[in-house]
């Protein structure tokens, strides 16, 4: 579809038809026998520039419309590139591949023995266009360049579903696919966020790359909202490492790779999913003004539990988020607020006493993030960034005696205290674009009560 | 095997109601023959027998059965006593006379050489295994060496100081004379009888089929099981005790003894079947390590000047790693269940320490206080881990006088995990009180609890002095 923007050509006789008529009634006075005078002509000379004053501010805002709206587009397309099969490719065009990439240098900075080069993530998504309906997505992954029973890597599906469309406003869509939370689940490829690796809040409480298996009912109406509802597989406390012997991570890395969010440790990817209990989500977006995407989003659902020990009452898991971003020419800023809640925690937690992993009433986190394009030449584009954001992943505890701690107090076995599970990070930072698919990433991260976790990362990313 | 034990550990709430009583009648009766009475009853609780398949009846009555010795008085039994949670009766009146080891043999005058451990919960063991990081992990005894359940129960039939029959072929020759060899024959045929090889093999699958199924032997009706469930609350002291065992940064007892399930579908069952050096002090009591009164069948393998004999545990001498290099399992010995622990004193494979107080006693002071432990010498030099050769990280001289003498250790003692990771003089992981509050909250591991009458479990004298000094 062609961008609804306005081009330099339209720009111009736009300009050129609001001056004509001031030229016109100019030219008019200066003939006329003798009746002018000076003081006419100041004012006619005013008056030309309060009309020129108010067309440049017209034309500011025509060109930062057209700015936002390209911006808009492009991420409606790189969306559109991850979610859904466009049909492309030499075998048929019915099918399509795509995919994306990062790599990571990321060096702590009070420790260098744990610097760390990874191929953090090769995607490859393969797509299959059934009919003008009816859709085939599915993207498979494979994290830290090997995968295998005595490595860290994974092959991971991340997606697979089909998306079939009901009528011009709503479809359907059944398999494995993305929760709808946040601004980066849905679209987490590397080009599409800012920082080498994705945010804490997206990671720690929104577990990104979060997807269920489950049908879901989707679609937008012309006045730009969009929305989404699905019953999906939940999540399974009974994965929950309730006491582990050492910190399950001693750099930020580790902290984002090693699935210590409350989410993130439960959720069950639809691996012999434990289907007992089903979520529900519900999810509406507003793109209705140009250049601003505001959402929110509610997921909830009983979790599955451990069978030992006996006679757990049931619990709850519901996180729900609201999220904006505005992208006013140049400037893109950001900003989500997630909170999570686990209920019926405290029969858990008391039979775990002392144990260094409780599992939290609640959980939450947020961030306020801005970047600038502050330069753009023949496909480069330089965006530096600054981002704040505040995780907690134990809010709250129950069933916590008075007098116990829900960190062990002690050191762990390496010496060092154990990490706290909430802090505040400054992020600062720029992606370099080569093309709007190729980003080199720079940033330096400050933790605030975890100061060991602080680092400095490189980043290569890509989409296609 | 996993569904028989499924279907056993998961009574429904009214029967586990029962246990504990039920269970206290089967320690009642069960001296002398180990187990309890075998009726009927059809209620399918512990030391009825009822519910049993026609294996584990058979292998409850060999388990029982006295004849199958040479000596004519030991049976699986007579070491492993239920009122003892199925580990030896080393009560001076018992038939050890107190010994730390057991005695067994034609005459029952030969000792052993280790602790006799207890057979509650083992069924939960998996066979013998090394783990993807090369873990040893699993099997039976507490060396591993006997890969399957089965293969353990057979072991003692023919070892000499103990049910001391000369092969196979002479424990046969004494089945054939039972009264419960109609069984045998309608289980496995008669012709099995004619292959004594195979036929003990098949005496071991019923003995293992009675510790399977038999919730004698893992009635989970303890404090701490009905406490999981909602139905007990925790003193105070236990529940301080429970904290101070989970914490990693304090007892850290957890990271080999978990209290929380292993697989999501068993209740804890306090030990991760891992193995591990914890370099247990020599123990002189063990007739094998004093020479004065070692027995000639004492497996000689050490010329180090130090000692002549050691039990090195996974690498031998009674295990036999058929020429593997196994020389960093030195001294390593299977993590047992903390189930009724209180009950199963003396501790360790060597049964070095009498108490549960002075068991923790020693994990929490074993590197600040090595001079309580170890031979010590008058200038302050300690010879810690003296029952382990030099070669594997045994012997290791240092001195309570100069700070740092314990800096550097290489070996198989396991010095990196909390508590083992301390230095001469520094605060040990636990203190007095702390150390009392661990054992109160062990002795809730005790089986026989009852919710509605509290008072009623007889716990150990141990339990009772940690709860006065709170």
């Amino acid at each position: 579809m062609k961008p609804a923007a306005l081009n330099t050509r339209s720009t111009l006789i736009l300009i050129a038809a609001a001056l004509l008529p001031a030229a016109a009634s100019y030219a008019a006075d200066a003939t006329s026998a003798g009746s002018s005078t000076e003081q006419k002509l100041e004012q006619q000379v005013e008056l030309m520039q309060q009309q020129l004053d108010v067309m440049k501010t017209q034309l500011q805002q025509l060109k930062a419309q057209n700015e936002a709206l390209a911006a808009q587009q492009q991420q409606t397309a790189q969306a559109q590139v991850a979610a859904a099969a466009a049909p492309s490719g030499g075998i048929s065009e019915n099918l399509s591949l795509w995919g994306y990439g990062e790599v990571y240098y990321t060096h702590p900075t009070h420790d260098g023995a744990l610097t760390q080069f990874d191929l953090a993530r090769a995607v490859f998504g393969i797509g299959y266009r059934f009919d003008d309906r009816t859709v085939f997505n599915s993207e498979y992954e494979v994290e830290h360049g090997v995968a295998s029973a005595d490595d860290a890597g994974e092959f991971e599906v991340e997606q697979f579903y089909v998306d079939h469309q009901l009528s011009s406003v709503a479809s359907i869509k059944a398999g494995l696919f993305l929760i709808p939370a946040g601004l980066l689940n849905e679209h987490h490829e590397p080009t599409n966020f800012y920082g080498v690796q994705r945010n804490f809040v997206e990671t720690l409480i929104i577990p990104s790359t979060w997807r269920e298996g489950g049908v879901a009912l989707h679609g937008s109406t012309q006045s730009g909202l969009t929305w989404d509802v699905g019953l999906t597989t939940g999540m399974n406390l009974g994965g929950w490492d309730i006491n582990p012997e050492d910190p399950q991570y001693r750099t930020a890395l580790d902290l984002i790779n090693n699935g210590v969010g409350p989410l993130q440790a439960t959720h069950q990817e639809l691996s012999l999913a434990n289907g007992q209990k089903l979520s529900q989500y519900v999810s509406l977006n507003y793109s209705g003004v140009p250049g601003l995407l505001a959402g929110a989003s509610v997921f909830t659902g009983k979790a599955a539990l451990p069978s030992v020990p006996a006679g757990l009452p049931d619990q709850r898991v519901t996180l729900w988020e609201g999220h904006v971003r505005w992208t006013p020419g140049a400037a893109d800023l950001s900003a989500v607020y997630a909170h999570g809640q686990i209920s019926n925690t405290a029969t858990y937690n008391i039979i775990n006493t002392g144990a260094s992993n409780p599992v939290p009433a609640s959980f939450l986190g947020y961030y306020l993030q801005g970047a600038y394009t502050v330069w753009q030449h023949n496909g480069y584009k330089l965006a530096p960034f600054a981002r704040w954001e505040h995780y907690d992943m134990g809010n709250s505890y129950d069933g916590i005696p008075t007098g116990y701690t829900t960190v062990p107090g002690g050191l762990a076995s390496d010496g060092k205290p154990w990490p706290l599970p909430h802090d505040r990070v400054w992020t600062l930072g720029a992606n370099f674009y080569l093309t709007p698919h190729v980003v080199l990433k720079a940033d330096y991260q400050s933790f605030d009560a975890n100061t060991d976790l602080t680092r400095f990362d490189l980043g290569l990313g890509l989409n296609y | 095997m996993a569904e028989m034990q499924t279907q056993n550990h998961s009574l429904p709430a009214s029967a586990r109601a029962l246990l504990p009583m039920l269970f206290l009648a089967a320690v009642l009766t069960g001296c002398g023959g180990g187990i309890g009475s075998t009726s009927g009853g059809g209620s399918g609780q512990p030391g009825t027998g009822d519910g049993l398949s026609a294996a584990a009846e058979l292998g409850k009555k060999i388990f029982a059965d006295t004849a199958l010795s040479v000596s004519g008085t030991q049976s699986c039994g007579s070491c492993h006593v239920a009122a003892f949670a199925f580990t030896a009766d080393r009560t001076a009146a018992g038939p050890d006379h107190g010994s730390t080891v057991p005695l067994g043999g034609p005459n029952m005058d030969l000792p052993g050489f280790r602790d006799t451990p207890s057979l509650m919960y083992l069924s939960f063991s998996p066979d013998f295994f090394f783990d993807s990081d090369g873990g040893p992990n699993g099997g039976f005894f507490r060396d591993g060496r006997a890969g399957t359940l089965a293969d353990q129960a057979i072991d003692p039939f023919t070892t000499p100081f103990e049910m001391a029959n000369a092969d196979a072929a002479a424990v046969i020759a004494k089945l054939r004379t039972r009264p419960y060899l109609a069984d045998f024959e309608a289980l496995y045929g008669a012709g099995v009888l004619d292959d004594p090889d195979t036929a003990l093999k098949r005496m071991g699958a019923a003995l293992a089929a009675f510790e399977i199924e038999s919730n004698d032997f893992h009635p989970f009706s303890s404090k701490y099981d009905f406490f999981q469930s909602g139905k007990a609350t925790l003193s105070a002291q236990e529940l301080r005790g429970l904290a101070l065992f989970n914490d990693p940064s304090k007892g850290n007892c957890a990271g080999c003894h978990p209290s929380t399930t292993a697989d999501g579908n068993t209740r804890p069952l306090f030990t991760d079947f891992s193995y591990d050096n914890l370099g247990v002090p020599r123990n002189a009591a063990i007739h094998a390590n004093n020479p004065a009164t070692a027995q000639s069948y004492t497996p000689i393998n050490s010329d180090d000047g130090a000692h002549d004999y050691y039990d090195l545990g996974l690498c031998g001498p009674f295990r036999n790693n058929g020429g593997l290099n196994t020389s960093g399992l030195c001294g390593a010995f299977k993590v047992p269940t903390l189930r009724n622990i209180a009950t199963t004193a003396p501790y360790f494979h060597n049964g070095r320490f009498a108490t549960l107080k002075d068991a923790i006693g020693f994990y929490v002071r074993r590197d600040t206080k090595p001079e309580e432990f170890y031979p010590t010498a008058a200038d302050g030099s300690v010879t810690k881990f003296d029952d382990l050769p030099a070669a594997y990280g045994g012997q290791f001289i240092v001195n309570i006088n100069v700070p740092g003498s314990d800096a550097l250790y290489v070996g198989n003692v396991n010095t990196l995990e909390i508590p083992y990771n301390r230095h001469i003089g520094e605060t040990p992981a636990l203190g007095t009180t702390e150390i009392n509050d661990v054992i109160a909250f062990l002795c809730t591991l005790t089986d026989g609890y009852d919710p509605q009458n509290p008072t009623a479990q007889a716990l150990p004298a141990q339990c009772q002095a940690a709860a006065l000094s709170p």
